[in-house]
């Protein structure tokens, strides 16, 4: 029952990430973000239920705090100063796009990553479906032009190796999640303002408008 | 007791700089807390010398490599905020910038060396990525410093292409923890525990976490192909900064990943990390001269010279035997060095306000103490006897004539490449006749004095070497 609603609940952030290569406006794309972060909530408070260990409900809150709640606020912030609603392009179009996360998925699947995901034999398939959904964030990072998406997909593929992590029990003590924590705020903190800069300076969040540096 | 000392201090100075009013108060402590570190950071060279690893408490361990750049810390450190005072004294007198920014500078600085020193002394590898991490975090900012379009779109391209890397890094890192699943071990998990669980990790999986931390922190070290971010970062940033990025920075990621290669041989054997080392290493070595040549700013110039100094030390560590050591005093050689070298481009940038190769000329006549230091560093970070990069480079290569000798030739001839082009172009800047409107004469003796320090030292290296230094030396390249 537990393992099926991993499965249930790990299939909804596959597909959050998925929308993020999808998705037009920047609302939607931090939407989907807090969607992916509640996921790893759920996951990790689902484990506290099981083992009763307060340290994990201690780390599922700090996630829910974190990743859920603020990170979208940054982000929606950031968006309202540069008074922008959509993402940028991407380089590839949708359905080549779409192609290729077909791909990835496969050879995430296939025996060329066997030995990460028999890690846990028991979690083989949830293990295969974090290690597609970390090469489809990484995807994302290379195939947008906007700063807010790539900032996203940062945080997308963070998440994925958190899911990664916990199917295959890999998971840190508590000062550790707290230090990787606050790294991760103040990445997005430092990232956001960065946007808001890149915006003044560039009149855009298209970082391909970015051209100082060819010399 | 030192480290905590030398974190003390350095986070005081941090502080201090934060809420301080006055310009004189901030350059005092930021100066005093270097000092406090470079004394601190010897002491611990000399104990880790003298009885073995490093661990007063249970958060730090610091071995034999790591003393040996937490020395380079230390003395890089504290040239580098004794060279800020002058370098922003006279920025501030050109009106480029105003207290708040000499503010944030020193608070940055401060904060870039202190997770520097954590991410050398941290006994466990996640606190290790936290601190990296952290130190990219830190300089971005700095980096960004000038606020021109060009700074930010270099510190942009350095965050995301640094916490991509390091991701997959901390992707990489975690994968080695599969190693102690089973044996019943939980809680606070060290490097100790990695190596001697070492043994019970898989070796298909020690394989990919290796490609993975490679890759990951290899960013962070500027290996090509994930150098990209290095040239526009290192160029844009004000010359102390640059100085710490290319003369430390580099050095405190690539110490990350040979502790990670240690786990690895231990589950694999050598071999596996060894051919990984040489074909980044070469790689590193062809990219930097293929772009040497057309380079048309010598601090980019100088960031390139980067990339291929790391990628010898790359080559010198996958030759192993005597490159191993070689390797690690090429380390200590181009720290110094490449420090000097950006400290000397900082001065010709005040005097001619340029970074084009084109526009600088004579500098040797407008900057005499200048001139000589930048020339002489360029005579050593080429490899020109009598200098010790000369010698690091040849047991390097002699090391690899035995066991990699199509290699070793290979790098031998983008090396003789190399020498030419960052040759060619830097005594192009240095002779040659100064414009008429450049002033003649040094700036100020705080400019002069960090890159005349740093080079009398590292002339004194190149010719002695300490018995505590050779030790550690003799013990990192054994471990």
């Amino acid at each position: 029952m537990i393992m099926i609603s991993a499965q249930f609940l790990f299939a909804i952030f596959f597909i959050t990430t998925v929308s993020l290569h999808i998705g037009k406006k920047i609302f939607g794309a931090a939407m989907a973000y807090s969607v992916q972060s509640f996921v790893i909530v759920l996951l990790i408070a689902g484990s506290f239920v099981q083992t009763g260990s307060i340290p994990l409900l201690f780390v599922a809150l700090l996630v829910l705090v974190t990743k859920v709640i603020l990170a979208p606020i940054l982000i929606t912030r950031a968006m309202k100063k540069s008074r922008l609603k959509f993402l940028m392009n991407t380089y590839i179009n949708i359905p080549i796009t779409l192609v290729i996360i077909a791909v990835i998925t496969a050879v995430a699947h296939s025996s060329l990553f066997a030995p990460l995901v028999s890690i846990i034999p028991a979690n083989k398939e949830l293990l295969s479906l974090s290690l597609s959904t970390i090469l489809i964030s990484f995807f994302l990072i290379v195939n947008h032009k906007g700063a807010i998406s790539q900032i996203i997909g940062v945080l997308s593929l963070e998440n994925s190796i958190v899911a990664f992590v916990f199917f295959a029990g890999l998971e840190q003590s508590l000062s550790l999640q707290i230090g990787i924590m606050f790294d991760i705020v103040i990445w997005i903190i430092i990232a956001t303002v960065f946007a808001s800069m890149i915006y003044r300076h560039f009149g855009s969040l298209d970082v391909t408008e970015m051209e100082h540096l060819k010399d | 007791m030192e480290l905590l000392i030398i974190f003390l201090s350095i986070l005081a100075a941090a502080t201090t700089c934060l809420l301080a009013k006055s310009r004189g108060v901030i350059e005092c402590v930021s100066v005093t807390a270097s000092f406090i570190a470079l004394v601190g950071s010897v002491l611990i060279a000399l104990k880790v010398s003298k009885f073995g690893v490093y661990a007063p408490y249970e958060f730090f361990s610091v071995n034999a490599l790591g003393s040996i750049v937490v020395c380079i810390i230390g003395l890089v450190g504290f040239a580098a905020v004794t060279y800020a005072v002058g370098y922003l004294r006279e920025e501030t007198a050109k009106e480029i910038i105003g207290f708040t920014r000499v503010k944030q500078f020193f608070v940055l600085l401060n904060l870039f060396l202190a997770t520097m020193l954590l991410a050398v002394t941290a006994s466990n590898p996640i606190f290790t990525w936290i601190a990296i991490e952290a130190t990219t975090l830190s300089t971005a900012f700095l980096i960004s410093f000038y606020n021109k379009p060009s700074a930010m779109e270099a510190a942009w391209k350095y965050l995301i292409v640094n916490s991509v890397g390091l991701l997959l890094g901390f992707f990489g890192t975690l994968l080695y923890f599969t190693s102690l699943q089973g044996t019943g071990e939980v809680g606070f998990m060290t490097w100790d525990n990695l190596l001697s669980g070492a043994t019970h990790l898989d070796p298909m999986i020690a394989k990919i976490a290796f490609v993975f931390v490679l890759i990951g922190y290899g960013t962070k070290v500027g290996l090509a192909p994930m150098h990209t971010w290095l040239p526009d970062a290192h160029s844009k940033a004000p010359a102390p900064i640059s100085a710490l990025l290319s003369g430390v920075l580099l050095n405190v990621a690539f110490v990350t990943v040979l502790r990670f290669k240690g786990i690895t041989d231990v589950s694999v054997g050598p071999e596996f990390a060894q051919k990984l080392f040489i074909v980044f290493g070469l790689l590193s070595l062809f990219v930097a001269t293929l772009i040497i040549f057309t380079q048309k700013s010598y601090k980019r110039l100088l960031a390139y010279s980067s990339i291929e100094n790391m990628g010898i030390m790359t080559i010198g560590f996958g030759f192993g035997g005597l490159g191993v050591f070689a390797a690690i005093l090429h380390m200590i050689y181009h720290s110094l060095f490449k420090s000097i070298l950006f400290f000397s481009a900082g001065n010709t940038f005040l005097r001619y306000s340029s970074t084009k190769i084109a526009t600088v000329r004579g500098i040797i006549s407008a900057l005499p103490v200048t001139g000589v230091i930048f020339l002489a560093a360029t005579l050593a970070i080429t490899g020109t006897p009598p200098f010790g990069i000369f010698l690091t480079k040849m047991f390097i290569l002699s090391a690899g004539m035995k066991t990699y000798p199509i290699v070793a030739i290979a790098a031998i001839f983008l090396m003789a490449l190399l020498f030419v082009g960052f040759f060619k172009h830097i005594t192009t800047i240095i002779f040659g006749e100064k414009p008429d409107e450049i002033a003649i004469g040094e700036k100020n003796m705080w400019l002069v004095i960090p890159p005349l320090a740093l080079i009398i030292i590292a002339l004194c290296l190149s010719f002695y070497i300490p018995p505590f230094l050779n030790n550690l030396i003799v013990m990192a390249s054994h471990s």
